[in-house]
C-alpha cells in the first residue's frame, strides 16, 4: 500500500470526524480539533524559522552573508526579545518598548495611507458630476450619493434622531439591509463552496484506487458513534450543535 | 515608573510623528528610514506572534499537569505539534515533492492530508449551519426584512448558471439578466454602504492612531495603565 | 418557526443542502455556462495586455479554510501568465496557506515548462502582514532575501528589473480576509500607484466595491463564481480547459436554489400559520 493511500485514508478519516459536529460534539470531532491546533502549531513554528527567523535575522546576523554580518539588526533582535518577556512576569514590562515601538509606526504609516486611500479616494469617488452622458449612470451616481450620506447620518449617533434626520437615517437602514441581504447572499456561495471542496475530495477518496476510503470509514465512523451514544447516554457529556 | 511608562509613551510618540510626516517627504534619506523601520518592524512582529503559539503551548501544557477533563486531548495537540516540527525540520520547511526523485517529504504529507482537510472542513460546515439559520430565521415581516430577503434571493439565484439559465426563461425578452441585477446591487447599493462603512472606520483608524501616538490611549502597555 | 421546524428539522435541512452539493459530483454532471461580469473580465484583459516577458506579481492571502473558492482562481491566474510568457512572481501573507500557494504556482508552472528562478519564484511568507506591503514599496529584495527555495533574490533573473511593486505590470491580491486585497490598496496601490486587481472570498467580497468604483482596484474576481468566469474566459481566449471552479457551478446552482426554495417556504408556512398577518 503506498503513501498516498495511507495518507488519503488518514485525510478522509479526519474529514468524516469534522463533519460528525453535525451529528453531535463527539471524541471523533474533539481529536480531529485538537489534532488540528497541534498541527497548526507545528507548521507555524516551523515556517516562522525557515521562512523568518532564519533568513531575516539568524543568516544576516548571526552566521552572516557574502557582505559580512549585519549588526543594524540587533535593533530589531533586541525588541523582539524584549516581547519575549511577557512570558517572564518580573520582566513582562520591558515587552512594552517593543510594543510602542509597533504601535507608534503602525500609527505613524497608517495615518497618512487612511486618510488618503479610505477617505479622500471615497469621497473623491462619491461626489462626482451627476450626468456623465446617459440616465443609467446619472441614476446609479445619485443613488450611491444618497446612500453614503444616509447611511453616515444612520451612523451618526451625537444629534438625537427626529425630524429631517431620522427620515434619512430610515433611508440609510434600508440601505443597509440591502448591503446585508447581498453580503449574505454572497457568503452563503462562500459557504457552499468550501463543502464543495471537502465533498469532491471525499467522492474521490471513495473511488477503489483508495479502496473505498470514504465508504469504509464511514460505514466505521457511523458503528463507533453509535456505540458511543449508547455508552454515554443521549442527555450525557455532549452536545448537539445549535442552529 | 519612568522606564515602564513614560520610555515606552516617548518610543511611541517619537515614532509615530516621525512617520506620520515621512510620508509627505519623498526624499532618498526619509525613504530609506521607511525600508529600514519596516524591516525592523517585520522582524518584531515576529517575535509578537510566537506569544500567541507560547500561550497556547503553556495551556495545554497545565491541562496536561493537572489532568483537567479532556487532557489526553491536550497530548494529542502535543504530539500532532511536535510531530510535524520534527517533519517540518526534517525536510527544511519544504512540503513539496523532491524535484528529482518526486518523493514527497513527511512534512508535505502531513500539511496536505491533515491540515488542509482539517482546517477545510471545518469551515465547510458552516455550509450547513447557514442555511437551517436561514430557513428557520429569514422572514418577511417588515419592510427591512422584505428588502434583506430580496437582495439575499437576488444574489443567491443570480451567482449560479442555473439560476440566471431559469431567470432568462421566465422573464420576457429584454429584461436584464439577474447576474445583471445583482451585479448593480453589488456596484450601487451595497457599494454605497460599504463606502460608509469604510469612511466611517478609516476616520476612527486615524483618530484611535492619533491616540496612540499622543499617549491618549495606552491599552498596549497593559493592565494597571 | 415552529410550524417550519415540525415540516423540516435543521437535519433535513442539512440533508437536502448536502444532497445539493454532492449530486452533481458523484454523477459527473457538467454546468452550464456562467456570464462573465465586468470586474472577472477587467483582470482578464489587463493579465492579456502585459507584454510577453512582463511581470505578475501574485499575492496567495488565504489559507486551507478558503482553498475550494481560492485555489481555482490562482491556478487560472498562474495558467493565463504562463500562457502568455509573463514572468510570475508569487507570495503569500497568510502563514497557513504557504505550501498551498507554493503548489498552486510550482504545478502551474510545470504544465508551462516553466522554469523556477527563471520564469517564476516563489517569495514565501513574512510576517507583519502591511507591514510586507509597505517594505515591498521600498525595496523587493530586502523584504524577501530569499526565495522559499532559498535561492537569493539578489541577481535573480525572474526579478531583472523588479525592484519594488512599482516596476510590477500587474499585482493582483487573491485573498480570504485581512491581511489581503483591502491593504494591498491601503499600503501599496495608493502610494506607489501600480494596476492592481483582486480575487476575494463571498465573505469580503462586498466591501470591496468601493475600491472598484474608485478605481484603486482595476477588477475583481469574486468567489468560486468568479473563478469559474475567469476559467471560462481562458479556455475560449486561450483553449486551456475549465478546472474545479466550473465544475462546482452545479453544486453550487442545486445548493443555492435549494437554499431559496427552503426560505420561500419557511415563509409560506409562516404566513400560512397566520403570524405575518397579525393574527
Amino acid at each position: 500500500m503506498s503513501a498516498e493511500v495511507v495518507w488519503t485514508w488518514v485525510a478522509a478519516g479526519l474529514t468524516l470526524s469534522m463533519f460528525s459536529f453535525l451529528y453531535r460534539d463527539n471524541p471523533f470531532f474533539k481529536l480531529g480539533e485538537h489534532l488540528y491546533v497541534g498541527v497548526t502549531v507545528g507548521y507555524m513554528l516551523t515556517v516562522t524559522w525557515f521562512e523568518y527567523l532564519h533568513p531575516k535575522l539568524w543568516l544576516p546576523l548571526v552566521v552572516g552573508t557574502e557582505t559580512g554580518h549585519d549588526w543594524s539588526l540587533l535593533v530589531p533582535a533586541f525588541f523582539g526579545l524584549l516581547v519575549l518577556t511577557r512570558f517572564v512576569p518580573s520582566l513582562a514590562w520591558l515587552s512594552r518598548w517593543s510594543f510602542a515601538l509597533l504601535v507608534g509606526f503602525g500609527a505613524g504609516v497608517s495615518i497618512p495611507r487612511y486618510i488618503s486611500s479610505n477617505i479622500l479616494s471615497q469621497v473623491e469617488g462619491t461626489v462626482v458630476p451627476l450626468w456623465a452622458g446617459h440616465w443609467g449612470a446619472a441614476v446609479t451616481t445619485g443613488v450611491i450619493l444618497v446612500g453614503v450620506i444616509s447611511t453616515l447620518v444612520y451612523f451618526f449617533f451625537s444629534v438625537e434622531h427626529r425630524g429631517a434626520i431620522r427620515v434619512v437615517s430610515r433611508v440609510g437602514v434600508y440601505f443597509l439591509m440591502v448591503s446585508f441581504g447581498a453580503s449574505f447572499g454572497a457568503t452563503v456561495m462562500g459557504r457552499n463552496a468550501l463543502l464543495f471542496g471537502r465533498f469532491y475530495d471525499l467522492v474521490d477518496f471513495a473511488g477503489a484506487r483508495y479502496y473505498h476510503a470514504t465508504l469504509v470509514l464511514l460505514a466505521v465512523m457511523v458503528v463507533s458513534l453509535a456505540v458511543w451514544a449508547r455508552w454515554a447516554g443521549r442527555g450525557g457529556g455532549s452536545e448537539a450543535p445549535q442552529a | 515608573m519612568f522606564l515602564q511608562r513614560q520610555v515606552p509613551l516617548a518610543i511611541c510618540f517619537v515614532v509615530g510623528v516621525v512617520f506620520v510626516f515621512q510620508d509627505f517627504v519623498p526624499h532618498h534619506d526619509s525613504e530609506q528610514l521607511l525600508t529600514v523601520f519596516t524591516d525592523w518592524g517585520i522582524i518584531i512582529t515576529g517575535f509578537a506572534s510566537l506569544l500567541g503559539v507560547g500561550s497556547l503551548i503553556q495551556v495545554h501544557w497545565l491541562h496536561i499537569k493537572r489532568q483537567n477533563a479532556g487532557w489526553g486531548y491536550s497530548v494529542v495537540t502535543y504530539v500532532a505539534m511536535v510531530g510535524t516540527l520534527a517533519a517540518g525540520i526534517a525536510s527544511g520547511g519544504k512540503a513539496a515533492p523532491d524535484a528529482q526523485t518526486g518523493v514527497m517529504p513527511a512534512f508535505g504529507w502531513v500539511y496536505n492530508y491533515t491540515m488542509v482537510p482539517l482546517q477545510g472542513t471545518m469551515f465547510a460546515i458552516l455550509a450547513f449551519f447557514v442555511a437551517s439559520v436561514a430557513f428557520r430565521s429569514f422572514r418577511a415581516r417588515s419592510v427591512d426584512s422584505v428588502l434583506l430577503l430580496v437582495a439575499a434571493v437576488i444574489l443567491l439565484v443570480g451567482n449560479v448558471p442555473l439560476g440566471e439559465a431559469a431567470w432568462r426563461w421566465v422573464m420576457p425578452e429584454g429584461v436584464p439578466g439577474i447576474a445583471d441585477v445583482g451585479d448593480w446591487v453589488m456596484n450601487t447599493l451595497n457599494l454605497a454602504v460599504r463606502r460608509a462603512i469604510l469612511i466611517g472606520v478609516a476616520l476612527g483608524i486615524v483618530a484611535t492612531s492619533l491616540k496612540f501616538i499622543l499617549g491618549i490611549e495606552r491599552g498596549y502597555l497593559g493592565g494597571g495603565d | 418557526m415552529a410550524m417550519s421546524r415540525q415540516v423540516l428539522a435543521r437535519r433535513e435541512v442539512w440533508a437536502i443542502i448536502g444532497a445539493g452539493v454532492l449530486i452533481p459530483i458523484v454523477f459527473s454532471i457538467p454546468a452550464t455556462e456562467v456570464s462573465i461580469s465586468k470586474g472577472v473580465q477587467a483582470v482578464y484583459d489587463k493579465v492579456e495586455s502585459i507584454p510577453p516577458g512582463g511581470s505578475l506579481l501574485l499575492s496567495f492571502d488565504f489559507d486551507p479554510a478558503s482553498k475550494p473558492e481560492l485555489e481555482p482562481m490562482g491556478r487560472a491566474l498562474a495558467r493565463h501568465a504562463f500562457k502568455r510568457g509573463v514572468r510570475v512572481v508569487a507570495m503569500g501573507l497568510w502563514i497557513t496557506g504557504t505550501s498551498m500557494a507554493e503548489a498552486i504556482v510550482r504545478e502551474s508552472a510545470s504544465e508551462f515548462g516553466k522554469v523556477p528562478t527563471r520564469d517564476y519564484t516563489f517569495l514565501g511568507w513574512k510576517p507583519g502582514g502591511y507591514l510586507v506591503i509597505v517594505e515591498m514599496g521600498q525595496d523587493l529584495r530586502k523584504t524577501f532575501p530569499a526565495d522559499f527555495n532559498r535561492n537569493p533574490t539578489v541577481g535573480m533573473p525572474v526579478l531583472d528589473g523588479l525592484d519594488s511593486l512599482r516596476d510590477f505590470d500587474y499585482v493582483v491580491s487573491i485573498a480570504a480576509g485581512d491581511p489581503g486585497v483591502e491593504k494591498w490598496v491601503i499600503f501599496g496601490r495608493q502610494k506607489h500607484g501600480f494596476a492592481l486587481g483582486g480575487g476575494c472570498t463571498g465573505v469580503i467580497q462586498p466591501g470591496l466595491y468601493p475600491y472598484l468604483q474608485t478605481g484603486q482596484l482595476d477588477g475583481l474576481i469574486p468567489k468560486i463564481r468568479g473563478a469559474a468566469e475567469y476559467e471560462l474566459l481562458l479556455r475560449r481566449g486561450h483553449g486551456i480547459p475549465e478546472g474545479l471552479a466550473s465544475a462546482g457551478m452545479l453544486s453550487m446552482s442545486f445548493a443555492q436554489l435549494a437554499l431559496v426554495g427552503l426560505i420561500v417556504l419557511g415563509n409560506v408556512l409562516h404566513w400560512r400559520s397566520g403570524k405575518g398577518t397579525g393574527r
